[in-house]
């Protein structure tokens, strides 16, 4: 095991690594810029080292000084979180370099993983479900046009090197297709210096559903169940739960399996998300722990962090598939952002005066946040990831209305999403479990609707 | 080096060639690293962007200068904190050996290197921003500092600054 974990993030994350590293007996050091000088993380941890200013591009993304920091200290391994370094084969090679464990995968592996195209056709090989659409990337119009006439509108264009809902154009028929397919190339060579494209089957709405996987070094894997994200605002998930109703038992083995498979096919080591929409077709592969977590945490009773600690050290899977399965109960989570949802959900910054999160039977708060904490407007605008547990998900839900009420968060300026929270709550259709990624959308006309009736 | 192979050197130059027409290519990018290698010669280079450029960090070119301080941790009026502009190793002279670049009594000019912090290879120069005389040079030679760790303090009350 690791004497010394450097944890290369910020906010809740930080602090739940730093927690994970306690309870290991690891010891853990918090880096922080000028912003975040007061922050729990830097309090909690064992030492804390200053890296930069707040502009992230001179700390959290500011790779001599992550590197100074952990030779500064003697850290021997690196946890970079969520976000920031945490899928950038770069720093895990520079990481290696330095001596240091970087825990996830291998740097080539990463960069494997991150390419669209070279993913689906691993994923394909190893089983997974594709949407009709192509592996390898489409060179021409006319080889387009073929692909288009065999799979039938509508498809969606996407820049191999793409991500975050960048660099992807919906066509709904021939006419359009000249044209959507030259501004992808274009606009994928600008933003990502790669005009590379590939073609799928689009689905106007379906269901977000992504495996969660830990791999170790010893060729072993295991499936920790799914987590729905169907919940979502412009690619922003908003709430997440486990198990999905729409997943069998026997298709979450059947896919689950699959998704190890390919993990362990590429050589993948660590935590890592297989996305897919319902039903069922793989869409691309995280390599990296997900804000989300926890849920899963909640329905299988395994602390996903440490395992990721543990084999990143070389150890073996402290749990067998047979330890997960099956799933236990259901697990809700809120993100509660600082963003007012009546101005579009644009982010608050301020200082909280009331910061009282609720408790409770089977209610887990992921926070950094405290009374006088400042929601600093350099940073994500997360307050807090609200989690709970119940035996069935009506319960969950009643279980959620419940710590949402409890949950007093003030400061000037400030507005939160829990009041947006406990009205998708209480929507017949998310109550019904039937929600697909069109969901939020609709529900927010609804309640423009209603307020202009 | 004249015992060095012939062919190591044509290799470098190659290399050096190869990067520098890379190099022209990069203006105006947002590329901030490059690494050509050609058999066993491998050059690799880590620039800043200029400013503007979204993503543009403010630091870290190779021999890149700082100006840095803001007088906010200075213990009183009359003195003024130089501090360190990034996570790294404070060096007091150029190299091994060297003389010192400031001694407590030296008066300093802005702009006047007065020292290293080594980050990654990386040889950032600190300069100072006002001017003043060294009272206090608070780090020793060979130290790990944090980001705006105050490392030298200039006493301003006299002179011109």
């Amino acid at each position: 095991m690791f004497e010394k974990v450097l944890i290369a993030n910020r906010g809740e994350i930080a602090l739940r690594v730093a927690r994970a590293c306690r309870e290991l007996g690891v010891r853990c050091v918090s880096v922080y810029s000028t912003a975040d000088a007061e922050s729990a993380v830097v309090r909690f941890a064992d030492e804390a080292v200053q890296i930069g200013p707040p502009a992230t591009s001179r700390s959290y993304l500011h790779i001599p000084s992550l590197i100074g920091a952990a030779l500064k200290t003697g850290a021997d391994a690196v946890h970079p979180g969520y976000g920031f370094l945490s899928e950038d084969p770069y720093f895990a090679e520079i990481c290696a370099d330095s001596g240091i464990t970087f825990i996830g995968p291998r740097p080539d592996v990463m960069e494997k993983v991150g390419d669209k195209a070279t993913a689906r056709d691993l994923m394909s090989k190893a089983g997974l479900p594709l949407l009709p659409g192509t592996v390898e990337p489409v060179n021409t119009l006319d080889e387009a046009r073929e692909v288009c006439s065999e799979i039938g509108y509508p498809v969606i264009i996407k820049a191999v090197a793409g991500g975050g809902g960048r660099g992807m154009n919906v066509v709904t028929r021939d006419d359009d297709l000249a044209d959507l397919y030259h501004m992808t190339r274009a606009t994928a060579q600008a933003v990502f210096k790669d005009s590379a494209v590939y073609i799928e089957r689009f689905l106007e709405t379906s269901r977000h559903t992504e495996i969660q996987i830990v791999c170790d070094a010893h060729g072993s894997g295991v499936y920790f169940g799914e987590r729905d994200c169907s919940v979502q605002r412009r690619h922003q998930k908003l709430i997440e739960e486990a198990p999905s109703l729409h997943l069998s038992d026997e298709t979450r083995r059947e896919v689950g399996e699959a998704a190890v498979r390919g993990a362990l096919s590429v050589g993948y080591t660590g935590a890592g998300t297989m996305e897919f929409l319902l039903d069922l077709a793989f869409m691309e592969m995280n390599a990296r722990i997900q804000v989300e977590h926890p849920v899963s945490e909640m329905v299988t009773s395994v602390d996903l962090i440490q395992e990721q600690i543990r084999v990143a050290a070389g150890e073996p899977l402290s749990v067998t598939q047979d330890d997960v399965l099956p799933l236990r109960g259901h697990a809700i989570e809120c993100r509660i952002n600082a963003e007012d949802p009546d101005r579009d959900f644009a982010p608050t910054a301020g200082r909280l005066d009331t910061y009282v999160p609720p408790g409770g039977p089977w209610t887990r708060v992921d926070s950094h946040c405290y009374p006088g904490w400042m929601i600093s407007p350099f940073y994500d605008s997360l307050i807090a990831k609200l989690i709970v547990w119940a035996p069935d998900r009506d319960r969950a839900i009643e279980r959620m209305q419940r710590a949402l009420s409890e949950f007093e968060i003030t400061g000037r300026g400030v507005k939160t999403t829990i009041p947006f929270h406990q009205r998708i709550l209480d929507h017949p259709q998310f109550r019904s479990g039937d929600v697909t990624t069109d969901f939020v959308e609709h529900f927010m006309s609804e309640q423009v609707a209603a307020a202009a009736g | 080096m004249s015992d060095r192979d012939p062919a190591d050197q044509d290799r470098m130059y190659a290399v050096w060639a190869e990067a520098r027409e890379l190099i022209k290519g990069l203006e105006g990018t947002s590329i901030q690293r490059l690494a050509v290698e050609i058999g066993d010669a491998r050059i690799e280079i880590e620039r800043g962007l200029p400013p503007g450029v979204p993503g543009a960090p403010t630091v870290l070119a190779p021999g890149g200068e700082f100006s840095s301080g803001d007088g906010a941790a200075a213990p009183d009026d009359s003195h003024h904190a130089i501090k360190a502009p990034l996570v790294g190793t404070f060096y007091r002279s150029g190299s091994p050996g060297a003389d010192p670049f400031v001694r407590v009594g030296d008066v300093v000019e802005p702009g006047q290197t007065v020292a290293i912090v080594e980050a990654m290879k990386l040889m950032n120069q600190v300069t100072a921003d006002v001017k003043g005389t060294v009272v206090e040079i608070l780090i020793e030679d060979g130290q790990w500092v944090e980001f705006e760790q105050t490392i030298v303090l200039l006493d301003v009350a006299d002179g011109d600054a």
